[in-house]
Parts: C-alpha cells; sequence; structure tokens
C-alpha cells in the first residue's frame, strides 16, 4: 500500500524561508539550502517550496533558489509561485523541480491547469486551494487580494480543476495557518468527497498529535509548516511518532 | 561513467541529472541524435503527457537514436513515462503509438472510491527474478516514490516488478539491455540511490 506522507511546506521570500501566521507576520525561519537538505535527509516523504511574493508581485520565481536547493533534495519537490504558463514550469522542471504547484494563477486563468497536464501529464500539477471559513462555510482565498472570493464557489472549483488536469489538491486552511489550533479534517473529507485525486491537508498542525489525529480520521497527506520549523521537532522524531501510534509511514 | 539523459522537451530533467551525479556518473542531459546512439549508458526520463513527449522524440529522431544504441547493448533506464512510452500504445488524452519496444499498452488506473489517481507516493514493490542485481531486496530498499494516473498492461513475460494499488500492476521491466520502471529513482532517496548505482554497474550480456 501507498503509505502517509509528511510535507514540510517551506515558503520562499528574499532568498530567505519564512513563516508567518494566517499568511501575515513573517517572521525569518532559515536558511533554504540547509533546511531541505536537513528535510530530504530526515525522510521528508516530499518537499513543498512556494515563492510566495512572485504572483503578488507579478515578477519571476526565484528559480536561483530553486536551483540551490534541489542539489541536496533526493524525494521530490514540488515548487510554487508565478508560474503562469508552460515555458515557467519547464524553467522550473530544468531547475529541479517534480511537480509544479499553481495557485492563483489558475483562478485567474484556469486554462492554464490544462496547459500544464497536457506538457507535463496531470500528476505534475499540484492545485493550490487557499480557504477560510466564514460562518463554517468554505470560501476560497486569494492570497494577493487577502479577501475571500463569492466565486468560483469551493466545491465547483475543486470539481473543475480536477476535470481540467489538476492531479494533486493542496488544500491550505488560512485561517488556521501558523496558529497551531489544529488541523481542518473536515473540509480535507469535504474535498475528498469532490474530487478522486490526491488531497494534501495544511494549516493548522501544533503538535503531533493533531497530525495523528487527522491521519487517523484518513487524511493521509499532511503538509507542516509551523511545527516543523518553531518547535524542537524534527522529521526523524515526527515519522517515528507517526509509526508508533500505528499509522502507515514508510520505513 | 557517462550516463546520457534523453531531453524531449518535458520531464524533470533537473533531478534526473543530479541523482546520477550524486550516485558517482557523469550525466550530460541531450536532445543530439548522435549523443544518445553513441551513449555508454541511456536514461530515457518521466514526469509528462505521453502525446507530447512521443511527438517530440520523433520529431528530433530520438527514436531511431534510442533503437540503434538499444541494438549495440547500450544499457537502457526507463523512469515512469520512459517505461510507458516503451510499449505499443498509449491512452492519455488519446491514443499515441508508443515505441513499441515491448508488447504491452498503457491505459488509466481505475479509479474507486478509495483508490486515487494519480497514484501519489511511496509504495512497496514486489519483484519478479527479473529484478535480480537491480533492486535490493530489504524493506527499505523497496518503497518507491509513484506519481502517475496510467499503468503498463504486459503482454510478454519481462516484468521484475508490480505493485498494488486498487489492482496489482508491472512496476518494473526487464529485457535485453533494457530496464525501466514506473517509480522515481531519482526521487526515491536511498533506495533510488542504490537502485542507480545497480543499473551503472549492470551489465546486460551476463542477465
Amino acid at each position: 500500500m501507498t503509505t502517509n506522507r509528511i510535507i514540510p511546506s517551506l515558503l520562499l521570500r528574499d532568498k530567505r524561508l519564512v513563516k508567518g501566521v494566517r499568511f501575515a507576520d513573517y517572521r525569518d525561519a532559515g536558511a533554504p539550502v540547509t533546511t531541505c537538505r536537513a528535510h530530504s535527509a530526515q525522510g521528508a516523504d516530499e518537499i513543498s517550496v512556494v515563492d510566495i511574493d512572485a504572483s503578488r508581485l507579478s515578477r519571476e520565481p526565484d528559480f536561483e533558489t530553486l536551483q540551490a536547493v534541489s542539489r541536496d533534495v533526493q524525494v521530490p519537490l514540488t515548487f510554487s509561485g508565478g508560474i503562469d504558463g508552460v515555458s515557467r514550469a519547464r524553467r522550473a522542471m530544468e531547475y529541479g523541480a517534480d511537480k509544479i504547484g499553481i495557485n492563483s494563477t489558475a483562478l485567474e486563468r484556469p486554462a492554464l491547469i490544462e496547459e500544464l497536464a497536457h506538457v507535463f501529464g496531470a500528476q505534475a500539477v499540484v492545485l493550490g486551494v487557499d480557504f477560510v471559513r466564514r460562518n463554517g462555510k468554505i470560501l476560497l482565498y486569494d492570497h494577493r487580494s487577502g479577501k475571500a472570493l463569492e466565486t468560483p464557489g469551493f466545491a465547483e472549483w475543486l470539481r473543475a480543476a480536477t476535470e481540467r488536469g489538476a492531479g494533486e489538491i493542496r488544500l491550505v486552511a488560512v485561517d488556521r495557518e501558523g496558529t497551531r489550533e489544529g488541523l481542518d479534517t473536515e473540509a480535507w473529507q469535504e474535498a475528498r468527497a469532490l474530487t478522486g485525486v490526491p488531497i494534501i491537508l495544511e494549516g493548522g498542525a501544533g503538535n503531533l498529535n493533531q497530525v495523528a489525529e487527522a491521519m487517523k480520521a484518513g487524511v493521509d497527506s499532511v503538509s507542516l509548516g509551523t511545527l516543523l520549523v518553531f518547535s524542537d521537532n524534527n522529521l526523524l522524531k515526527v515519522r517515528r511518532f507517526l509509526e508508533g501510534a500505528g499509522l502507515p509511514m514508510r520505513p | 561513467m557517462n550516463v546520457t539523459i534523453v531531453d524531449y522537451g518535458a520531464g524533470n530533467l533537473g533531478s534526473v541529472h543530479q541523482a546520477f551525479w550524486t550516485a558517482g556518473a557523469e550525466p550530460e542531459t541531450t536532445s543530439n541524435p548522435e549523443k544518445i546512439a553513441s551513449a555508454e549508458r541511456i536514461v530515457l526520463p518521466g514526469v509528462g503527457a505521453a502525446g507530447a513527449a512521443l511527438e517530440q522524440i520523433r520529431s528530433r529522431g530520438l527514436d531511431k537514436a534510442m533503437d540503434a544504441a538499444r541494438h549495440k547493448g547500450t544499457p537502457i533506464l526507463g523512469i515512469c513515462l520512459g517505461l510507458q512510452m516503451m510499449a505499443e500504445e498509449i491512452d492519455e488524452y488519446g491514443i499515441h503509438r508508443g515505441l513499441g519496444w515491448m508488447k504491452g499498452k498503457v491505459s488509466r488506473i481505475p479509479e474507486t472510491a478509495s483508490v486515487h489517481v494519480p497514484h501519489m507516493g511511496w509504495t512497496r514493490i514486489e519483484t519478479t527474478e527479473r529484478a535480480g542485481g537491480l533492486i535490493g531486496a530489504s524493506d527499505r530498499d523497496r518503497h518507491f516514490y509513484f506519481c502517475h494516473s496510467n499503468r503498463l498492461h504486459l503482454d510478454e513475460g519481462v516484468a521484475a516488478a508490480t505493485v498494488s494499488h486498487g489492482e496489482t500492476f508491472t512496476v518494473a521491466v526487464r529485457f535485453g539491455n533494457v530496464f525501466a520502471v514506473q517509480f522515481h529513482p531519482e526521487k526515491s532517496q536511498l533506495a533510488g540511490q542504490k537502485l542507480i548505482k545497480q543499473f551503472l554497474a549492470w551489465s546486460p550480456q551476463g542477465a
């Protein structure tokens, strides 16, 4: 069987890693190359690196840092941020990405999903879906404007994106990001019912029990930020803990 | 050891190049047919849509170059889409004629409520005697990273490994001087490095 995945989520700004709370108040979180090297060596199942400013500032993604970190990463690397077409995606692949993450560029121009899937295959296209809850209801969130979106709706977008060729969904609970309040397992379940592709859940994991709880509730892939950055946890410890909780992790 | 990585305009070329370099080889990524035809060892990497990849391979004359290498015994490693393209036919966004190096067809993995497609993540493989000398024996050596929506249906007995994802299907083949895998050794950490080193040491004549 396929084992559960733990995926460090690393946010890139001005050649450094940063970590914030609810997409704001970013603090320095270390050097990209050494951090990625450690996560890879300690058995991350994948690594996600997001250039968080590229789309917002309409500039080219930081391919230089991507190339520098990929040299020491022996697990799959997803690179996101500012990928607006096949040519930037191809450059990302040449510079060491294995999968391409897209988010606001796809919301702006949904045909981008198809364009990438037809060149790189659906399995290489990871759609980032940022969401917030308003009166319990899940709404998409646009990180560029900092606002929840009325359209498209969450279900509509997930179905349409899968149909167009998104091969994986990275679901990020913006309200919980960096808060340590726990993962929004219910949002993952809701998404699970809408699409047949793998779904990664991110946002809110503050301790290992919360991760184990989410996994026991069926969430097979979890992305971790704060838990790995601002605590004494590392992936060896995380993996050992989850294995001890009876969850299927790779040896 | 010189290793020639075939560039057909898609594929995670950076990662494949890096993994072979880490394993101690001298990799070169190229779309030059002459370099491919005269290579010491060839890697046909994955990550791409079959139609676009095959079109690029044919329009650049890489199919003929690889055929020339294959017939003179050059060891060839196919990865992911690299394996799939060796089949006779691939059904992905339409039906495409493959390179036809082995008898078999490629089509989409059936999706169910509990079997998600793409098949994404680390899965343990089961090997056959054809994997001997190329894939390690320990539990850790057999967990590889997968990232694919389509799988191979073989019509000849060249399977070297299988995996169970809903149904059981072939994820490695070996015939003549060709070894190909559905998973990604270049991204499978220690297990992957081990496989790459074993491919670099492989002499198919003795197989």
